[in-house]
């Protein structure tokens, strides 16, 4: 052979060996798991814009940790010597990244239209129990506290409905959810205060009857009061002759028990006097005999369980006066009644006309049907 | 001698093909991240969140694909280049639009309170002409606890206003305007109904 064709023969002998050599290189580099860091990476970015790490925050963070986990393995596996790399763990946590991703855009998905009903049902509820209560504000004292978790409530309600709005329901169920509890416990205590007040309607119902009762029996005249219904009847020989519209104190609910509660007295009492325009700055105006040998015994006994302070006062002249007509219950006890309702029962009644005052003559269910009350609202 | 030679410069095209690999745009990519992190700073994931989470996705794509150029023996960085330059813009331009609509909404809060401070103005002195007839009284009752309870919500807005946290204020602000509202329209319908009546 011909030494040009040695040399020829050589050099392809040498490439051959050397592409070889390279080709056998090239296939022994592992193959990193692109495709399983790619679906990662989608299904996290599905997952963000399903708000995941609003609504499925816990889920979210754990798929973000594996994809970042994975990420650093393969940063670390890329700076090792190109044939000693494994992209095992990198795959691993791939995968396991894009499994939470899903979940996390599955779980975010249905929070956040459970919460769209949820939020709107609760806000309708909410909404309807506030028009329910505005009724009970009209007859119940309750306390300034109820009245400013209620309103503090209703604000609450308007900001969830602002997030709403935006679409962050997480925000406004938060909300709704601090709302209810303001207003759901305000109510569920005034109907617990309610609730408990009337424990004492078949007393006062069994006081009106003996009254009505008496007058038929003598031939003679009652006042009844009923502070619930914000009346006062007068009978005669059995019968109901007048209704008027009357006012009572700031507290009326409840029995008076000492000087300055501004609760109206519940008992029976009789017309001590009258007192005409001259001497009083109501109108005119009818004395009861409060306090009553009832009520003097109930306060010794409050005092004596340390229920009102040892230096409290009983308090005294209790009337029926004018000057009402207020809409609101504004006496410092006393039973107000208009100018011209006055003047009529000042004509009509003489001292000594029984005055019956209850709580109320109707039971609590009905007061309860009467003004849509409904025990459910406070329940779920 | 001559094979040798062949042989050297066999193995060291060998070795330039191995290592004629690109250089990670480390500068790039670290670039992009603090224009991230300083769209973060100017709040971006509050004010322009959707846009923030998009280009916190690009940025992860990239960085995706760099490992993978870096894993292949020839590698190829120009197109992830290319990609953090348009991200090192758009995180610069997320800046910037950040702070024009966290400015935005501090106008708007600026403007509901003064809205809302007039209008619970207008709400006292209203109440002051209101019915008080039959139940009137308590309905007024009612509304002044709701006056104080929108009073204390403007506060805790003006408190999360002072402390650059505008879009909760914004958020209050609506709601108290809300409420505010409603207790004006009430008001005004009393007081018209009373005057249809004389």
């Amino acid at each position: 052979m011909r030494p040009f064709y040695k040399y020829i023969l050589l050099t392809i002998s040498i490439f051959l060996i050397l592409g070889g050599g390279v080709s056998l290189f090239y296939y022994s580099i592992p193959t990193p798991p692109v495709g399983e860091v790619e679906y990662a990476l989608a299904s996290l970015q599905q997952a963000s814009q399903s708000k995941a790490q609003r609504y499925s925050k816990k889920t979210y963070k754990k798929a973000k940790a594996c994809f970042d986990s994975a990420m650093k393995h393969w940063n670390y596996q890329n700076k090792r010597f190109i044939l000693k790399r494994d992209y095992q763990k990198v795959s691993y946590f791939a995968k396991k990244s894009a499994k939470l991703a899903k979940k996390a855009t599955r779980s975010s998905s249905n929070l956040s239209k459970n919460l769209v009903i949820t939020v709107r049902e609760n806000i309708d509820k909410l909404s309807e129990l506030i028009d329910n209560m505005n009724q009970l504000f009209h007859r119940l004292p309750l306390p300034e506290d109820y009245r400013n978790k209620i309103s503090k409530g209703k604000i609450l309600i308007n900001e969830a409905n602002v997030e709403f709005k935006k679409g962050d329901y997480l925000s406004a169920s938060e909300k709704i959810s601090v709302a209810e509890e303001l207003i759901m416990g305000s109510y569920k205590k005034s109907l617990d205060d309610m609730e408990e007040y009337f424990n004492s309607q078949p007393y006062w119902n069994k006081l009106v009857r003996n009254t009505i009762r008496n007058t038929a029996n003598n031939n003679s005249m009652a006042i009844v009061v009923d502070k619930f219904a914000r009346k006062l009847y007068i009978y005669q020989n059995g019968l109901k002759k007048y209704e008027f519209e009357a006012e009572f104190g700031k507290n009326w609910m409840g029995r008076k028990r000492l000087k300055g509660d501004k609760a109206t007295p519940e008992g029976i009492y009789l017309i001590k006097s009258k007192i005409p325009a001259k001497k009083t700055k109501y109108f005119r105006a009818l004395l009861l005999n409060y306090p009553n040998a009832a009520d003097i015994a109930y306060f010794n006994q409050e005092k004596a369980k340390g229920r009102i302070p040892k230096n409290a006062h009983i308090g005294g002249l209790i009337e029926i006066h004018g000057d009402g007509g207020k809409g609101t219950d504004w006496t410092d006890g006393c039973i107000a009644l208009t100018n011209a309702d006055m003047l009529k029962v000042y004509k009509i009644v003489e001292p000594g006309t029984p005055v019956v005052i209850v709580g109320s003559i109707a039971d609590f269910n009905t007061v309860a049907s009467n003004l849509n009350i409904k025990r459910s609202h406070t329940k779920g | 001698m001559k094979k040798t030679i062949v042989l050297g410069f066999a193995a060291l095209t060998m070795v330039a093909m191995l290592s004629s690999c690109g250089k990670v745009p480390q500068e790039k990519i670290d670039a992009a991240n603090a224009a991230i992190d300083s769209a973060k700073v100017a709040e971006a994931d509050v004010y322009l969140a959707a846009d923030f989470t998009a280009v916190q996705d690009s940025m992860s794509a990239v960085m995706a694909d760099i490992e993978v150029q870096k894993s292949k023996l020839f590698k190829k960085f120009g197109p992830a280049n290319e990609k953090l330059d348009r991200i090192l813009t758009m995180a610069q331009q997320l800046k910037v639009n950040a702070a024009a609509k966290k400015e935005e909404v501090k106008k708007e809060v600026e403007g509901l309170m003064t809205e809302v401070a007039t209008m619970m103005e207008e709400n006292g002195k209203l109440m002051k002409k209101a019915p008080r007839g039959k139940e009137g009284a308590a309905v007024l009752e009612q509304m002044k606890a709701e006056m104080t309870a929108i009073e204390a919500t403007i506060t805790e807005a003006k408190g999360l206003y002072d402390n650059g946290k505008y879009m909760d204020a914004s958020n209050k602000m609506k709601a108290a305007k809300e409420s505010a509202t409603k207790i004006n329209t009430e008001l005004n319908d009393a007081i018209a109904k009373v005057k249809v009546k004389k």
